[in-house]
């Protein structure tokens, strides 16, 4: 075993940590977090940034930009990121659909669309779940039936995450109702947003923000070459999508970076004898959620290299569980060091803008133990993948 | 960061899990002992033989010159085991007589098992608080002496020699203390004037409980695999209304929250043993270890019981055994309380704890 970084990995996290808190203008570092609300000129900035200096898609083939970095070089890129508040490459583009072209589109596909994936050009949405398939997702009901050179689409998606940006969704659509299975009959489909039949619905959440919408499609056309790989085997590559997805939902750096904010607020928020941070309650839990990070961080280096192709790691379940369950109860830690102000939602000379949006914020991360496959869901692929234990 | 056993400490550890199998009834029936009990001589004997008792004390003083990180992996076997033996208590031990001024004549016979040296840190009616005791210690011509009341971790009665920590108030601090030949009954020891060695300061009683404390995180991470292990097997045998446990999703879910508590812990205590081998004094990543394996181990020890049902709660059934273990290990060395405290006495000293520093 190893504990400390050899002097190469040292060497590459000054880098980076020197291009995420130095080469990175502050006016992109500090646009995302600050405001619920993403703002697409910074996150295009911030991508175009990163890809222009080899950042923004490592785990890509070379080919497209990626670097033949190890896991524990990803790992140092994607925590300095966090920790220095820099919009991470949109998760969609990077994480997903780009991935799933790079090892199962055609050669035209990742000519076509990896380099304005990588450099976000194209803003890519998620067209997965549908008001009656969530966490069941293979009982999707969108259909495309082929005719000629074209799918023609109908249905609907839903919870279609930052859709109101986005120039194009990757979608799972049923090809074959009659498959003996649910999930043999499902295709994934690349369409433009902007194609004649597709319409985008705002749907408002708890926090007040816009950031999940509803897809309609009605008779929509779309060209056959735009199918992955081959039709009826979409569930295949759903799944090495949704792992690779769940691998980047234990974000470590930003825990850490939000943690260590709540520590300063709670020294600037004054009590009758000192600041909060001196309440032995409130440090306290500052102190345990330091020591839970460090087990999940330690663990996310033990196994976040393990998501073979296709084949996610069951293990990567714990990062999932864990980052959502240890995100939410720090942004909770921060509406309650906010206290009285944060039961303003909007910052005033007196109410700081961090007071202001600890609300919203704690309630807009209720979602993180929903989506990219509920913490129950994660917990079945646990005890049944790892554990053996199936009724 | 490479958490992968090199092919020395693999062969450690299966080799272990064998003496330690072996030295386990593994199949039990009738009268089984339950809860403290004195040494078993014969176990102490048999890993001194393995060289387990010599891991941290270097070569030079008759060790094995290795580091926590193998009293981990050695200590993971005897939890899995259900070796009950004091293991922990005397490395931390015998690493503050390596470590300290005095008491070297010791280290042969502490290595080899003839001697057995614990800790007596712990004051009866007092919280855990070995920095601050009620002891006392003065200094005369011929040595130091020592008066006050002790507990130990484990029967002392079989103690060679006792490792505590007296107050010095003549020279305003608390030094750490080597007492041969305790006068114990039971856990208890009475010092009257008792004959001391000034071992050292408190960074030393830090390092030696540092090493103590990763030896415990080991033992108890063994301990929770094993009874996750059992908890699973049973899930999958065990029929109740025609069909396996295993096709209840309120048991497999909380199964599934065993496996994460155990493998949280896991690598907690792989990287704190890496992390103390490199900063022997690092009291906040012990503190952190000790918090984790805290909490985990009474998840896991009390869902262990749980979802084996009335079996659980038997004597000769392991998933008992190994809960004990995790209650003692938690109250052993300062409890999940006494460490969150430690750990909220420090946060403004970092902004961000930083795991690869």
């Amino acid at each position: 075993m190893q504990r400390q970084l050899t002097d190469e990995d040292r060497a590459f996290q000054q880098e980076m940590r020197q291009f995420f808190t130095e080469t990175v203008p502050e006016e992109l570092r500090s646009g995302l977090s600050k405001d619920g609300e993403v703002d697409p000129d910074v996150m295009r900035r911030a991508q175009r940034l990163l890809n222009e200096h080899g950042l923004a898609v490592p785990h890509w083939p070379t080919e497209f930009g990626g670097k033949d970095w190890t896991e524990l070089q990803r790992h140092i890129w994607r925590t300095e990121m966090q920790a220095a508040d820099v919009p991470p490459p949109l998760a969609f583009n990077a994480n997903m659909i780009g991935p799933v072209i790079a090892s199962f589109g055609s050669q035209e596909q990742k000519e076509r669309f990896l380099p304005p994936t990588a450099n976000l050009d194209i803003w890519w949405c998620q067209g997965f779940s549908e008001p009656d398939a969530g966490s069941d997702l293979a009982s999707l009901r969108t259909t495309a039936v082929r005719e000629g050179d074209e799918y023609i689409v109908n249905g609907q998606k839903t919870w279609t995450t930052l859709g109101q940006f986005a120039d194009w969704i990757f979608c799972l659509v049923r090809t074959d109702p009659n498959a003996p299975k649910k999930q043999m009959g499902i295709s994934m489909l690349l369409i433009e947003m902007n194609s004649p039949g597709v319409t985008l619905r705002p749907i408002k959440l708890i926090d007040g923000g816009h950031e999940v919408n509803e897809v309609f499609f009605e008779n929509v056309r779309v060209p056959a070459d735009q199918l992955v790989g081959e039709e009826n085997k979409g569930w295949d590559y759903a799944k090495f999508l949704l792992g690779n997805e769940r691998v980047g939902v234990a974000p470590v750096g930003s825990i850490k970076r939000k943690l260590a904010d709540a520590k300063a607020y709670a020294a600037q928020t004054k009590t009758a004898t000192g600041t909060m941070l001196d309440d032995p309650l409130l440090a306290a839990r500052i102190a345990e959620l330091e020591a839970e990070v460090m087990a999940l961080e330690v663990t996310v280096m033990r196994v976040a290299g393990n998501s073979k192709e296709g084949r996610p790691d069951p293990v990567s379940s714990i990062l999932k569980l864990r980052g959502s369950e240890l995100q939410q109860e720090v942004l909770e830690l921060i509406t309650d060091i906010a206290g009285p102000a944060s039961l303003h939602w909007t910052p005033t000379d007196d109410i700081e803008e961090w007071a202001a949006r600890s609300t919203p914020t704690y309630l807009n991360f209720r979602k993180a133990s929903i989506y990219g496959g509920s913490n129950e869901v994660q917990r079945s692929v646990i005890s049944g993948g790892i554990l053996g234990l199936k009724g | 960061m490479d958490f992968a056993y090199d092919d020395e400490q693999k062969a450690l550890q299966s080799a272990v899990r064998e003496m330690a199998n072996r030295l386990v009834p593994q199949e039990t029936s009738g009268d089984v002992p339950v809860g403290p009990r004195p040494l078993d001589r014969d176990a102490w004997t048999a890993i001194a033989e393995m060289g387990l008792l010599g891991l941290p004390i270097s070569e030079d003083a008759g060790g094995m010159g290795a580091s926590p990180v193998e009293v981990s992996i050695a200590a993971a076997e005897l939890g899995a085991a259900r070796l009950e033996l004091p293991y922990a208590d005397a490395m931390a031990a015998a690493v503050m007589i390596a470590r300290g001024e005095g008491g070297d004549d010791l280290l042969e016979s502490i290595v080899d098992g003839s001697s057995v040296v614990l800790t007596a840190l712990a004051e009866p009616g007092r919280a855990w608080d070995p920095e601050h005791p009620e002891a006392t210690a003065t200094k005369s011509d011929d040595g130091w002496t020592i008066t006050g009341h002790k507990l130990g971790n484990n029967d002392l009665t079989e103690a060679d020699a006792v490792v505590t920590t007296a107050q010095c108030p003549d020279e305003g601090c608390t030094c750490v203390f080597l007492v041969r030949e305790p006068k114990a009954s039971g856990a208890s020891v009475s010092f009257e004037s008792a004959e001391a060695i000034r071992l050292g300061d408190l960074d030393l009683l830090t390092e030696g409980l540092n090493v103590g404390i990763i030896a415990l995180g080991g033992e108890a991470l063994g301990a929770m695999g094993a009874a996750l292990r059992s908890t699973v097997e049973y899930l999958k045998t065990r029929k109740q209304f025609g069909v396996p446990l295993a096709a209840f999703q309120t048991l497999t879910q909380r199964a599934a929250d065993m496996y994460v508590s155990v493998e949280l812990a896991r690598s907690t205590v792989n990287f704190a043993s890496m992390a103390i081998t490199d900063h022997p004094g690092d009291s906040a990543t012990a503190s952190r270890l000790k918090l984790i394996t805290g909490r985990t181990g009474r998840h896991v020890g009390q869902e262990a019981i749980q979802l084996h049902g009335g079996i659980g709660m038997t004597a000769e059934y392991s998933v008992g055994h190994h809960t004990t273990r995790l209650t003692q290990i938690e109250h052993t060395f300062g409890d999940s309380r006494y460490h969150l405290a430690r750990l909220t006495a420090g946060v403004r000293e970092h902004d961000m704890v930083d795991v690869l520093a």
